[in-house]
């Protein structure tokens, strides 16, 4: 009776300590609290324990979150430099494979010229294909038909992925030198050819009340008046020649700037056509 | 019993004692760990800590305390949304009228420093009008003194910190720096005469120059007018006087806006290195 008035007496002494003792940078722990952080989008500390346990613990599973972790970090460079390290056999490969390309595609700006791979699902080979199709955006030498261009793409990207292939073969640029020509010959039309109504009028009125002042003058025979005047009117006149090319060119870099912001953005918006991964369901 | 016996069950007893001991310790050994690093300036490290013991803490009796030195840590660095996300947490998780004040007077803090003075107004507000604060009015009061320092209102900010205590040190700077700033309304209205507001706010070349422009350009255009060359005056008038006479007024407001811009980023510059007990 007394052993057992004993036991009963410590077994909350022996049973507390297991609840609350505590090893929080064993292997296991390392790992259940960098899974957690990596599904709380905190990469860079993810990444921090991930890699405390990468040697002992090596699992494909964690190269590759450390390389997606990476990834949404912006250290698109150094996810790559992960991919290098890839197994081809890992289950992960063709992930891996495919958030390399969009790294590239990132980095770099350019036609992907890599190929499919034969462990692409088909969700996976429909990726590389848009990827790689919508690559070609970036590519200088950009010749092939509307219809196979935009064939990949489901029905909802078609309309984006087309308004970007009228941009690219078509842009709207101005030519500088024709809104030089134009201001020439009547003073703000250059500026209007661009589209700047307001300094266009502007310079048409400056330019043409200054010629005028400076005729006045001379028919009032106040020469020194008028030809302070010319000279006002000739350095209106060159400045509008010199505002108009220049308007033409700015315009025509606020094209390719909007053309290639909005490609990010619908990349961006499309998750680089990448499929989502469930690591945290 | 037998000596053997007892001896037994007193090993056992002091061993399983001292087990849980140090297994009550390993939270706390962790946060003070955590704490360590805060200490030290770590923030990134401390805010890994922090997190560590908020994931596998599962009696959450370090929710508050980690919730809340997280909310500093990312404070501390600059992580201003981040940190409002702790603060709004650790005050839900707050059990005692003490701690949930301190969370809502570090989210202040936060609106303080983000300059989103009527949030932090508003929750000031909040604050005073909580029976369960009443005693805490002065503080509130150096609080809101702080926002409106921010938002760079110094006679409310003086206004605030004097209701603390009529000589209060920093109700006394506000004063001084309030005293010291330009009005852009009066620089505006003294440059109907041109070149004076230039000269209320010390830009005394300006001044000059505006002066000197206007009288320039106002003479031509009246001596056109008097020589009955109409056309001459109003294109001299229009096109030269009142540009120079409009931007003389403008000029005035800029640099009154300028000068004061000026003396209010020395003020908060004095007010971040001066020793003051508490500051956002």
């Amino acid at each position: 009776m007394r052993y057992l008035l004993t036991f009963f007496f410590l077994i909350p002494f022996s049973s507390l300590p297991q609840s609350t003792s505590f090893d929080f940078h064993s292997l296991e722990n390392i790992k259940k609290f960098a899974d957690h952080l990596f599904c709380e989008e905190d990469y860079l500390r993810a990444i921090e324990q991930y890699e405390l346990i990468q040697k002992q613990l090596s699992n494909d599973t964690i190269e590759f979150k450390v390389m997606y972790g990476y990834s949404e970090l912006g250290l698109f460079g150094k996810s790559n430099e992960l991919f290098e390290g890839c197994n081809y056999e890992s289950v992960f490969y063709p992930d891996a494979y495919l958030l390399s390309l969009k790294n590239q595609l990132i980095i770099a700006s350019r036609l992907i010229n890599d190929s499919s791979i034969s462990s692409f699902n088909s969700f996976q080979k429909k990726s590389f294909n848009k990827l790689t199709t919508i690559s070609m955006l970036y590519d200088d030498e950009f010749d092939i038909p509307k219809e196979k261009f935009i064939s990949p793409f489901d029905e909802e990207e078609q309309n984006s992925v087309s308004s970007f292939y009228d941009y690219k073969v078509e842009p709207q640029y101005k030519s500088p030198t024709l809104a030089g020509i134009m201001s020439a010959i009547i003073p703000g039309s250059g500026k209007m050819y661009v589209g700047e109504w307001g300094d266009g009028i502007t310079a048409l009125f400056a330019t043409s009340l200054f010629a005028f002042l400076a005729y006045d003058n001379f028919s009032a025979d106040h020469t020194t008046r008028a030809w302070i005047f010319t000279g006002l009117g000739a350095f209106f006149y060159a400045g509008n020649i010199y505002g108009s090319v220049a308007s033409a060119q700015i315009f025509n870099v606020r094209i390719d700037f909007d053309f290639n912001n909005g490609l990010e953005l619908f990349l961006q918006q499309q998750n680089y056509f990448l499929p989502e991964y469930d690591f945290c369901k | 019993m037998t000596s053997v016996n007892k001896i037994f069950f007193i090993v056992i007893f002091v061993w399983l004692s001292l087990a849980r001991l140090f297994a009550q310790d390993s939270f706390a050994d962790q946060f003070n760990l955590a704490k360590k690093l805060y200490d030290e300036q770590n923030y990134f490290d401390a805010i890994t800590e922090f997190k560590r013991i908020l994931f596998f803490d599962d009696s959450e009796i370090y929710n508050y305390d980690t919730n809340r030195m997280i909310g500093l840590s990312y404070k501390n660095g600059g992580k201003f949304s981040d940190a409002l996300r702790y603060f709004t947490i650790a005050e839900i998780q707050s059990s005692t009228p003490e701690e949930n004040y301190n969370c809502r007077i570090e989210i202040i803090k936060i609106n303080i420093l983000r300059r989103t003075t009527h949030r932090a107004l508003t929750m000031l507000d909040s604050l005073a009008a909580d029976a369960k604060y009443s005693n805490k009015l002065d503080d509130i009061n150096y609080w809101r003194g702080w926002t409106y320092i921010f938002s760079d209102d110094w006679e409310m900010a003086s206004s605030s910190f004097s209701e603390i205590q009529p000589n209060h040190q920093l109700a006394l700077l506000c004063d001084s720096i309030a005293n010291d700033l330009y009005s852009a309304q009066l620089a505006k209205f003294l440059s109907i005469v041109p070149g004076t507001g230039q000269f209320y706010t010390g830009e005394y070349v300006s001044g000059l120059i505006s002066i000197g422009w206007n009288v320039l350009w106002g003479y031509l255009t009246i001596n056109a007018f008097m020589e009955d060359r109409l056309f001459d005056g109003l294109m001299v008038g229009t096109l030269l006087w009142w540009r120079f006479y409009s931007g003389n007024i403008q000029n005035a407001e800029k640099f009154a806006l300028e000068k004061n811009l000026e003396k209010t980023n020395a003020a908060l510059h004095y007010l971040q290195y001066i020793s003051i007990e508490k500051k956002p």
